[in-house]
């Protein structure tokens, strides 16, 4: 019978330590293992194990720019993967249910000698594609948490010298001003370029209403809305002086519950 | 003694009744007063006691004009001073809440700390002394049990969070390059404690961490317009404008608020270089030093 030629790995990790721990710590339980490649990032690790083809691949789930999900989904099939992770309790359940296995950091020796045990009876086996793993993986993590979201959270202005963040919640009205969009704030107002029309489709429809083509107005702000000598509909906004009235095809906004 | 007791209780009811037909002679209106009156001289006649009904009437009247207007401004103070002593419960309430949110220790950090020192034992072992060093100093401030209940100040927050970024620095490597650009003078300053704290932990992991390449981290401190400034500076990814910004900038936003009142900020902003910049602004006050024992 002729010697089967010995399994390979590369470990990819952000930090290098956790590299020469999981290292260390396979060489101990598993001696035969090679390891052919490590990888500081999700990008680096798809590249290294395409070029160099390891049986296995260890991969810590929070990496810079690529994650170590994302990484397993395009890796998927090509080599059996082992998830390492610090602490992700929702990832721990979604692994105890898969075929899939992991190590948690402080890796142990006694926990790496029995996925060692585990990989070398799968490596007979072409490695399992993790389809629904995956998928419900990046459902409970967000893909890494840093996905964007929907809706415009923070506005993006000049104000003064500086470029400011300021969070929509600070946010009393927005106003079309000549070429510029006037962001007005309870203690400053700033100046934007993107027009009302554009800033209305990124807001939150629940946090923002549009009462003029050339105004949106914070709903939470809105203190009062009166009627003017014609007939108009006034709103006025808690923290500012200024009242902002309510165009007649925006009427419906405000009718009465 | 048993009707000396009696007695007793008897004047007691007696001095409280008085003192409730008194406050509400006092706050009740002219129009409902008056159709008190009205009422009760229906019922004394009803009852042949037409002047004693009168006199009570008169005798009332007497008293609203002449004692209704203080006793109504002592009770609408009192009422105030409730109000008062309510609304500073619930800041302290929520003060201490929020305390307890901010001061979660991300198990994530431990865990993967715990992981370094474990591994720089076998390799390094000063190194991983020095390491375990800056977690107990880490983890000695950043316990709420651990915290003294003085003030804190500026020096001690930052002198927090320099032994979290040594810890990072060492996993991170010459991705964490941080810098510390406090003058000596400011440290005895008030600044809320963990503020600080998770402004470096948002840098770091918002900013510096995604990047593949990392960058630099610097805390700073300065007086603008008799406030204490405080920043913190990475050149990270940079602030995406869709993020929810974490619990984290959300809950100083509201200690603040609840500290100060109106009289402190937090201003996110984009440096010309990229990035992210947050600064935290409260008013300028010195700790006095402890008396001489």
């Amino acid at each position: 019978m002729q010697p089967l030629p010995a399994p390979t790995a590369v470990v990819a990790d952000d930090e290098r330590l956790m590299r020469e721990q999981i290292i260390a710590r396979l060489k101990d339980a598993w001696p035969e293992l090679v390891i052919v490649g490590e990888a500081s990032n999700g990008r680096e690790a798809i590249a290294i194990v395409q070029s160099l083809e390891p049986d296995i691949v260890f991969l810590d789930i929070s990496m810079p720019g690529v994650d170590g999900i994302e990484a397993a989904r395009t890796l998927a099939g090509q080599a059996h993967v082992v998830f390492v992770t610090a602490h992700d309790q929702y990832a721990i359940d979604a692994f105890e249910q898969g075929a899939v296995d992991y190590l948690l950091k402080p890796a142990e020796p006694e926990r790496v000698a029995l996925t060692c045990r585990r990989l070398r009876a799968r490596l007979r086996q072409e490695p399992d594609p993790m389809h629904d793993l995956l998928a419900q993986l990046s459902q409970r993590l967000g893909a890494g948490g840093l996905k964007p979201r929907e809706y415009l959270r923070w506005v993006q202005a000049s104000v003064g010298a500086s470029i400011r963040m300021i969070p929509t919640g600070d946010i009393l009205f927005f106003r079309a001003e000549d070429k510029y969009t006037r962001v007005q704030t309870r203690s400053f107002e700033a100046l934007i370029r993107k027009p009302i029309k554009e800033l209305i489709a990124e807001l939150d429809p629940d946090e923002f209403w549009q009462i003029h083509r050339a105004t949106v107005v914070r709903v939470d702000a809105v203190e009062q809305v009166s009627r003017n000598l014609r007939g108009n509909q006034v709103v006025h906004v808690k923290g500012s002086e200024e009242k902002l009235e309510v165009s007649r095809s925006y009427h419906h906004v405000f009718k009465q519950m | 003694m048993g009707i000396r007791q009696a007695f007793r209780e008897i004047r007691r009811g007696a001095v409280v009744m008085w003192w409730g037909f008194f406050d509400w002679v006092a706050v009740v209106s002219w129009k409902a007063l008056l159709l008190v009156a009205f009422l009760s001289l229906i019922i004394g006649g009803i009852f042949r006691l037409p002047t004693l009904a009168f006199v009570l009437i008169v005798a009332s009247f007497i008293i609203k004009v002449v004692a209704g207007g203080k006793r109504r401004a002592e009770l609408t103070a009192s009422q105030a001073n409730r109000r008062a002593e309510t609304e500073q419960l619930e800041r302290t309430v929520l003060e201490a809440r929020m305390e307890s949110l901010q001061a979660q220790i991300e198990p994530h950090f431990l865990f993967n700390t715990l992981a370094s020192i474990d591994q720089l034992i076998q390799t390094d072992p000063p190194r991983a002394s020095r390491m375990q060093q800056s977690l107990i100093r880490y983890l000695r401030s950043a316990m709420p049990q651990m915290r003294d209940g003085g003030r804190p100040t500026l020096g001690q927050q930052v002198s927090l969070s320099s032994a979290f970024l040594e810890i990072m620095a060492v996993r991170m490597e010459e991705r964490l390059q941080p810098t510390l650009n406090v003058p000596e003078g400011l440290k005895s300053a008030v600044f809320p404690s963990m503020m600080l704290q998770t402004l470096v932990e948002n840098a770091i992991k918002h900013g510096l961490e995604p990047k593949a390449d990392g960058g630099r981290l610097e805390i700073g401190a300065e007086i603008v317009d008799g406030q204490l400034a405080v920043h913190v500076l990475d050149t990270g990814i940079g602030f995406m404008p869709k993020s929810e910004g974490g619990v984290g900038l959300a809950n100083v936003r509201e200690r603040l608020e609840a500290l100060y009142n109106g009289r402190a900020e937090l201003i996110i902003s984009v440096p010309p270089a990229g990035g992210t910049c947050a600064t935290i602004k409260v008013p300028y006050e010195v700790v006095p030093a402890p008396a001489p024992a």
